[in-house]
């Protein structure tokens, strides 16, 4: 990737010279624009390669496959963020690298409705993660507070630790795991109803490690981006005693929209 | 990985193998492993998550992400030897209207 050097020195505009195109995302302007250089693999130029009123946002890059490492989606984040400051986008996914420019057109060209209907869907959209984490001790500490049965099952079981059974400490841990599961979808069901009113749509993915409980995106209106943000704060703060809150963003909308885009190995 | 040792010295371990069928299914489930790379997306994250937390520093996120990466590298020579697709490296639009 220390190729990538090479191309700082380009100041022409880049048509046909052989070199590939690294796509970040699609935009409707009808000019051509400049980034600054904040490109994936060291700074490359970043720039648009426009159709009509479709642009996209592109750096000039050897054909290469670049791996998802930190510095490599934190590039092909900024680049998004800059351009999210002026513009509704269609994010590309990470990665997607065009032989030339000409390749480029092709794809706007083909893909000119299917753009259009999104930039207009999209509009003035942008995209909140939430991902919450609990304490599972606290958690149960919180459950043995409120369950009767429980606690009183575990009051029995400490009393008589000699003789308590086996099938008292198996019924207890059943009992644990099933309040457990039945508070992380009060929990989980609670906030999305708090967050409903400020969000557009929101979409749960898998979650994360042992501790995560939601791994959520919100699909906010720039309009309604401080209501949504005080919200936000205000259920973190109903919680803080027994959930970790991770909030992040504005991000483009990552998890709202799915263009299938019909490509192929260029070769 | 002891599953696919086992496939490639399959034939010097004699006929433990016994029938087409379970070569098959064997083979596919191999296939499946070596080809799939959500487990690996999926570690990413839960090293993301934990650098994030602060429960491992960035040194030691520098060297578990050089490892999730050879794995995949690993999974994207598998796929292309097997014909199947691969994400990254360059792309052009195919035949028609450029959505699926």
């Amino acid at each position: 990737m220390s190729d990538r050097d090479n191309a700082v020195e380009k100041t022409e505009p880049a048509v046909g010279d052989g070199e590939g195109k690294y796509v970040y995302c699609i935009v409707r302007n009808d000019r051509s624009r400049e980034f600054g250089e904040i490109g994936i693999g060291g700074g490359a130029r970043v720039y648009t390669v426009n159709h009509n009123d479709l642009a996209a946002v592109v750096s000039d890059t050897p054909i290469v496959i670049y791996d998802p490492t930190r510095e490599n989606v934190l590039a092909h984040e900024f680049v998004n963020e800059t351009v999210m400051r002026e513009f509704t986008l269609i994010p590309m996914s990470f990665g997607t690298v065009f032989r030339s420019e000409n390749d480029v057109l092709a794809l706007l060209k083909s893909t000119y409705q299917a753009f259009t209907d999104v930039l207009d869907k999209m509009r003035d959209k942008i995209e909140f993660g939430l991902k919450i984490l609990w304490d599972r001790d606290k958690v149960v500490a919180a459950i043995e507070r409120e369950n009767d049965e429980i606690r009183r099952l575990k009051e029995e079981i400490t009393r008589n630790a000699a003789s308590s059974t086996y099938f008292a400490r198996m019924q207890l841990g059943r009992l644990v795991e099933a309040a457990m599961e039945e508070a992380s979808n009060r929990y989980v069901t609670d906030i999305h109803e708090q967050l409903k009113d400020v969000s557009v749509a929101s979409r749960s993915n898998k979650v994360i490690g042992d501790r995560m409980i939601l791994n959520a995106a919100f699909l906010v209106d720039r309009n309604t981006e401080k209501p949504f943000d005080e919200k936000v704060k205000e259920i973190s703060r109903q919680y803080e005693d027994l959930l970790t809150f991770k909030y992040s963003g504005p991000w483009p909308p990552y998890n709202f929209v799915t263009i299938k885009l019909k490509l192929e190995k260029a070769t | 990985m002891g599953l696919l040792t086992n496939i490639l010295l399959a034939p010097f371990l004699g006929p433990v193998w016994g029938t087409r069928w379970t070569l098959e299914k064997v083979d596919r489930v191999v296939r499946e492993e070596l080809t799939d790379d959500t487990p690996i997306k999926e570690d990413l994250m839960a090293l993301q998550l934990q650098l994030e937390m602060g429960e491992i520093d960035d040194a030691e996120y520098v060297r578990s992400e050089a490892e999730i990466m050879q794995r995949f590298r690993e999974v994207r020579e598998w796929r292309e030897k097997f014909g199947m697709s691969t994400s990254g490296g360059p792309v052009r639009v195919a035949e028609g209207d450029g959505t699926e």
